[in-house]
This record gives structure tokens, sequence and C-alpha cells, in this order.
């Protein structure tokens, strides 16, 4: 019996796991996604593990039948965290096999791997405990998802496949049982990240294809099999060619029964877009207003598709090989979209929507203008020394230098204004109050879609001044160090023009009449430009 | 960049603090200025005159139409005045334009540094507050001595009234405690003590000056000078001791000069003591000095000459 005869075979026997999983409603789903940037000594940060493990969360619960209270979200946590996710969606899937009814528990996981074991922060999992762990629940059907370098190792075992795709036994669903484990690539190999996808390779084609794109049987359901061959053939296609070498996903079963898994069913709440049978055939891309390819979609002649979009808008694109067709398109909840081709343009390449061109250059820079206002907390302060006055400002951003979302900053901002001194014994003199704020920031961004929350630190040199037009008067300054904290909300009008607005608060030291601590509060808007 | 930030830091911890200080300029606002004390005199270049010298004729025979001598007179003795203050309002100015050294709860002080023109000695200018009342001292001690050994040279002291320099104060020079500690005063040699008392809270604005002389326990001399700003002007003095008729006795004078912003004026010698007690003269004077108007009371035979309406209006130094 040849390789590939045996990887069919396995496969319709894992597909026998989700077949009453996604198509039977008396399968009680539970999933534990994961998603972790950082792996400890020794290893480079990565960029797009939390964004993978987000996408992966959003599309099981909108698309794999998991209700959220079944599903938990870990980003940036450590293994002891990890397993007690673990065992708290194991004894409820417990709790709900002792009701009778038959369970599935999924884990994915984005991150590190090295030296035999996930690698979550500074926290390791060997992969045998995770295998024991798995083997040893007592959920019918257990998967588990892992994209991680060298993750292969974890299925260099029995029924362990470094396999493209294969035959599908749709046959009669039995009860099945089992452990199926896919890796995004073999023991030897490293998982590879893509700026211009904004994820990895083998999860932003897993996504895509649960998405629709590996829908091939056209019945509106992607299975495991499905999934795995489609993720499986544009991995190893995308990365052919890159500097690491092609990256091979690997899978391997320990089941009982057959049948099909259904792992999404693109009908689901019906919204989505549809791409008509007379729609020509080609390689469609639908990219965010941030553009990142969400999903990915080949259709033949004569064929309609489905991609199962969550609602926004989105840009269509359709390579032809001296041009491209784009076009926009809305998606709008509960409802299918018709994509139609009169709806989208010539383009020559250099409109290409895809961001990947402007991320692949790593870093990069922003400068903004600001208006906004400064006051202190204090209400004798803000009226007799350091007084409340409108800014304005300059800031240049440098986004992605330290790490991906990382923004280091540096701004300037002016401010002031004409007054009168009103103390206990002198009231009375005029005089112009102005204020010079220079600061350098750092924080971190949660990109999503449009909207970009973000939060960090910043530090800033105070200088303020008045000037008194009485000469008798004293002119009187004061500069000072002013750490603080800085957090609001970026939105993304167009892939280079942002509108920010934006909170500060900040501690002061005054030192001059008496030692006191003062704290002040800044709003501001911003608007920035990419160039 | 590793170097660089942490040099940036240090940059900016080196430039930290100032002076942004809302009690030093209270503190500040309680010392007198020099258009607080010196008298604003008027403008005229003719009121120079020849001097006192005159005086005995120009009570007698000054003519309508001449140059006025006590127009001279009251330029002067305002001159005089204004020179009296000027060595207390440069040590005052001096301490304007240095920071505190050490800032207190209702408290200031400006040194002690070494007095480059008292060599030997240290010097300090020492506030301090209570509420709205402010008392002041410029205070010398031999360098190298303790804190027991400060004396205070230039006492002072203010009582706000909410304004800019708004509010009734007091400021000495005590000579004779600094002569006691070897202080060479050469200008006022024959003074114990000046006395400026001054109120600037309603108007018009008054300053008086009161000179102790060597030996005396009672001011023997007063001048007192009232103002409104951008009005009028009132100096009023007592000369003692003036010969001024034929007669046993010598004359003590009270002279009330007033001047308008314009240059015009008018003064009144009122003779309190000597052989022409009683005796009261008036005369006005225009923008180039020359008498409009006089008139003396003990001339039954001429009326005053000229025309009263020439003499200014200075009804504002009446409230």
């Amino acid at each position: 019996m040849s390789t590939v005869t045996q990887v069919g075979r396995a496969l319709a026997l894992l597909g026998a796991l989700w077949a009453s999983v996604a198509g039977a409603e008396s399968v009680h789903r539970f999933a534990l996604v994961a998603g972790n940037d950082e792996g400890g000594d020794g290893t480079r940060p990565l960029r797009y593990a939390r964004d993978d493990a987000r996408k992966m969360h959003d599309l099981l619960e909108r698309l794999g039948g998991v209700a959220d209270d079944d599903m938990r979200l870990l980003l940036d946590v450590g293994t002891p965290d990890f397993l007690a996710a673990l065992g708290e969606l194991e004894a409820r899937a417990r709790a709900a096999k002792a009701r009778g009814e038959r369970t599935a528990l999924l884990v994915y996981y984005s991150g590190h791997a090295k030296d035999g074991a996930l690698r979550l922060g500074n926290t390791g999992l060997p992969f045998e405990t995770l295998k024991r762990r798995l083997a040893d629940a007592t959920t019918d059907i257990r998967i588990a998802i892992l994209d991680s370098c060298r993750s292969g190792a974890l299925t260099r075992t029995k029924g362990a496949r470094k396999a493209p795709a294969f035959d599908i036994d749709s046959g009669v669903a039995r009860e099945a049982r089992g452990v199926v484990i896919l890796t995004s690539s073999a023991a030897d190999e490293d998982s590879q990240e893509s700026d211009a996808l904004g994820g990895s390779y083998f999860s932003h084609h897993l996504a895509s294809g649960l998405l629709g794109d590996a829908d091939r049987s056209g019945d509106g359901q992607v299975t495991l099999f499905e999934a795995y061959s489609h993720a499986y053939a544009r991995t190893v296609a995308d990365t052919a060619d890159s500097s690491a070498g092609p990256q091979h996903p690997t899978f391997s079963y320990d089941l009982a029964g057959n049948g099909d898994l259904v792992l999404t069913d693109l009908r689901a709440n019906a919204e989505g877009l549809l791409v008509p049978v007379l729609a020509p055939a080609g390689q469609y891309y639908f990219v965010t207003p941030g553009g990142r390819v969400v999903a990915e979609l080949e259709k033949s002649q004569d064929q309609e598709r489905r991609v199962a979009l969550a609602p926004g808008t989105y840009r269509v694109k359709r390579r032809l090989t001296d041009r491209l067709r784009i076009g926009e398109v809305e998606v709008r909840r509960g409802r299918t979209t018709v994509l139609e081709e009169t709806r989208l343009r010539d383009a020559p390449f250099s409109d290409d929507p895809v961001k990947g061109a402007l991320a692949l250059r790593g870093a990069w820079w922003s400068l903004g203008l600001a208006g906004g206002y400064q006051s202190f907390f204090d209400a004798t302060t803000r009226q007799s020394l350091f007084l409340s006055v409108p800014l304005v400002g300059f800031e240049a951003e440098l986004h992605d230098y330290f790490r991906r979302d990382w923004v280091w900053g540096v701004d300037v901002a002016l401010g002031g204004k004409q007054a009168v001194l009103t103390l206990p014994t002198l009231s009375g003199p005029p005089y112009r109050y102005s204020m010079v704020n220079l600061g350098t920031s750092l924080i971190a961004e949660w990109p999503w879609e449009r909207v970009v929350p973000f939060v960090g630190g910043r530090l800033a040199y105070l200088m303020m001044r008045r000037d008194f037009s009485d000469a008798a008067m004293p002119d009187q300054h004061f500069n000072m160090l002013s750490p603080g904290l800085v957090g609001g909300v970026r939105w993304q009008l167009t892939p280079r023009l942002n509108i920010t607005t934006r909170g500060r608060a900040h501690y002061l030291q005054y030192n001059v009449d008496a030692q006191r601590s003062l704290g002040y509060w800044e709003l501001a808007a911003l608007v920035t430009y990419q160039p | 960049m590793r170097t660089l930030a942490p040099a940036l830091l240090c940059l900016f911890a080196a430039a930290c603090g100032g002076d942004f200080s809302n009690e030093d300029l209270e503190f500040l606002n309680a010392l007198p200025q020099r258009e607080d004390l010196a008298a604003r005199l008027p403008s005229s270049k003719e009121v120079t005159g020849n001097g006192t010298e005159t005086r005995k004729d120009a009570l007698g025979l000054q003519l309508l139409g001449d140059l006025s001598e006590l127009a001279g007179d009251t330029f002067k003795q305002g001159t005089q005045f204004n020179q009296s203050v000027d060595a207390l309002l440069t040590l005052l100015e001096a301490i304007r334009s240095r920071q505190p050294t050490v800032r207190e709860p209702h408290r200031r002080v400006w040194g002690p540094f070494s007095d480059k023109d008292r060599r030997g000695n240290d010097v300090r200018f020492v506030m301090e507050r209570d509420a709205d009342a402010f008392t002041y001292s410029l205070q010398y001690r031999p360098s190298g001595t303790g804190d027991d050994q400060w004396w205070t040279f230039l006492p002072g002291r203010f009582q706000a009234n909410g304004g800019i320099r708004k509010g009734e104060g007091s400021v000495a020079l005590d000579l004779k405690e600094a002569r006691a500690h070897g202080f060479l005063l050469r200008d006022m040699a024959l003074m114990d003590r000046l006395d400026i008392g001054y109120q600037t809270k309603a108007l018009p604005t008054r300053v008086e000056l009161a000179f102790t002389a060597v030996g005396r326990t009672q001011p023997g001399t007063r001048y007192t000078y009232r103002s409104v700003p951008n009005g009028p002007g009132e100096m009023v003095f007592r000369l003692a001791d003036t010969d001024l008729v034929p007669g046993g006795l010598r004359e003590t004078l009270d002279l009330t000069s007033r001047w308008a912003p314009d240059g015009r004026g008018m003064v009144s010698v009122d003779i309190v003591e000597g052989d022409a007690k009683g005796a009261k003269y008036t005369e006005c004077w225009d923008i180039s000095a020359h008498t409009t108007f006089i008139q003396r009371n003990w001339d039954w035979f001429n009326p005053p000459e000229g025309d009263p309406k020439s003499c200014p209006d200075f009804s504002e130094l009446n409230p």
C-alpha cells in the first residue's frame, strides 16, 4: 500500500471524528487557542503569533461551532496558565460527556518551539507532556494544531506523515474517537512568517482554507482533510523559494472510527461573499482596509465559490498577467454579498492594495500634527501656577523597529496664554504663560482592522515660564522631567493617513516653593501621515 | 544610541528646576521700588533756578513774570529727597535681581555673601511673612562668626493690601549701628538714622522721610512727598534756623510745594517761628517756571498780583 493511500485512509478515519462535530449538533466543541510572540532566551520575538491566534479564535467562534464560553484565547501567557486553561476546558468537556454528550477538544498554538518543547515565553511545555495530556483526555475527539518551528517533532511517532493531499473516504460516520495532531513544519524545519500575509504561512493558509478556499467539494463545509491539504499545498508552494527553504506541514493520528471531519460550516450564519459561476476564473485575494490579506480563493471556470468573510469592507484583488483587477465589497452581517465583476476595475501593479509591499520594508516612520489641551489635576495649581493651556505639536513615530506593533515616538508641543496673576497678597500683574513639552514614548499597539488601540509609557521634559510685562516682576521658569502613561486609538483613514485621539497622564515633581507631587493630563487629536 | 540616552537623561536632569514660585513674587512685592519712594519732580528745565540763596529776595521782591526762585527750590529739595532714598533703593534692587538662596515656608534668605565693599563682613537679606505682613532686614556680621553675630543695618516691614506693591510699609537705615560696627559712612556722617514710611494702598500715595542727626533721639528734619500717578505731586518740608527777615530771631519755615504734570506749580511758605511768625507767601508759576500769581498776607497795601486762576488745580491731593 502506498504512503498516499495510507494517509488517505488515516485521514478518512480522522474525518470521521469531526463528522459528528460539525455535522451533528450533538457534539459539544471546546477550543483552547494560544499565541505567544515570545519564546524566551535564545529566540527572537515573532511578529504574528498572537495575530494568528486571534484570527483562529474568531474563525472558530464564527464558523466552527464553538460557543464563547467553551473557548479560551490566551495571548503571551506561560505554560502554567496554558495548562490551567486546558484543564478547565477538559473539566467542562468531562461534565458534558457525563451528561451524555459527545465532545471534541481543539488546541491551537502559534508560537515558538525549541528543543522538543513549546516555548511559551520563558516557560516550556514538552511535546511529550502535551501529547500525553491529549492522549489521556476523556474527550471523544482531540485535535491539536501547532504552528511553531520544528513542531513536526511532535508527530514523529505513530501515524506521522509529511504529506500532500490525500483521498477522502466520506463514508457514513461512526462514533469516532482519537487524537489528531497537525503541525506547521517538519521536525527539522522552521515555521515562517510573512509580513505580506500578516501571519505565518501555515496559519494563514489554514485560516483562508477554513474560510472557504479549501472547500473543494463545494458543499459549504470545510473538513479537516480539506483544510490540511490546502494549507499543506499552499504553505509548501509559498515557502519553496524562501531563504529558509520549503516548509512542510505534518500530521499524525490515533483514531478509531471513520467519516468526514468538518471544521467550519461556511453557511453557519449566512454571511460572506459569493463569487458566482460567471465570475472570471483566477486567484482572488480579499484584503482588509489595513492592507492585510485575510483570505484567498482559487476559482475555476463554471464553479461557484463562497468565502465566509466576517462583516466589513474588503478590497478584492484578482491578478492578471499584465494588470490587476481591484474593487471594493462590503459584507453585511447575516447577508451574502455577491461579487460583481463590473465592480472591479483595471489597475496597475503599483496600485496593489496589499500592504505587504510596505510591511516588507520592516520599520516605518510616520509624521503627525497634534492639537490638544493640558491641565493639572490640582485646581490651585492650574489657576495660579501652571495654567491650563491649549497645545499644538509635531510628532514623529518609528513603527515596528524594536518589535512589531511597538512604536517609539518623539514629540514636541507648545502652549501658552495671557493671564493675570492672582495671589493672596498680590493680584493684577499681567503675564504670558508658556510651555514647551518635549517627549519620547514607547507604546504597544493592537491593530484591529482600521482601528488601532494603544497604550504605553512616556517621558517628557517640560519647560514652563512666565514673562511679566511689569519689569518689577522677575520672569520665572521651571524645567522638569515628567514620566507618564499614554493611551488612545488610531483610526486608519487610508493606508497612509491616520487620525488619532490620545490621552496622557503625567507625574510632575515641583520643588521650588516646596516639594509637591503634581499630576496633569493631556488630551489631543492628531493627524499622522506615513510617507 | 546606548550612551546617548543616559547622556540625554543626565543633561535633562541637570537642567531640572527653576525659580517658578508664587511665594517669591509675594515676597518681592513686599519690597518698595524706586517708583514707590522716589519723588517725580517737575519736568521743566527752567525750575532749576538759582537756589535758596535768594529766598529772602524771593519772598519780598519776587516780581510777577520773573523766573520763580521757589520753583527752583522745589526741584532742588526733590532732588535731595531722591538722593536720600537712592542708596537704600540701590540695596533693595540688588536683592531683587537675585534669586533667594534659601526658600522656607514663610521665609526667604538671600545670602550670606561676602561683602565686597566692606571686606571682612558677610551680608544677608532675610524676609519673613505672617499672613499679609512682611518683615525684612539687611544684616551683616564679621566673616567667620556665628549666627548670633548678625546685626541689622536696614530693617523694614510691609503690610500688603492685595495689589501690585499696594500697602503700607516702612524701611530705615540704622547708621548709628553701622558706625558702631566700624562702617565708614562718608555721605551720611552727620546722621544716626534715616526712617522712611510710605503708603501706596490709596491715592494720593505718601512717602515720609525723617532724618535723625547724630546725637539726637528724635528726627530733626522731615520731608513728606505725596503724589497721584500721572497727576500732581507735593513736597512738604520744614526749614529751621533761617534768617529770613531782620530781627533778633531766626525763622522756621514750613514749605508746601506742589506741581502739576505739565510743569506748572505752586508753593506756600508759612513762617511758623521767628521774627516774621504768621507771615504766609503763596506763588504760582507756569510751565516755564515764570511766576503767574503772587500773594503776600503781610502786604496790606498791594492786592495779590496776577491771576489766581493760573494756579493749577491740586484737588486730587486733597481727597
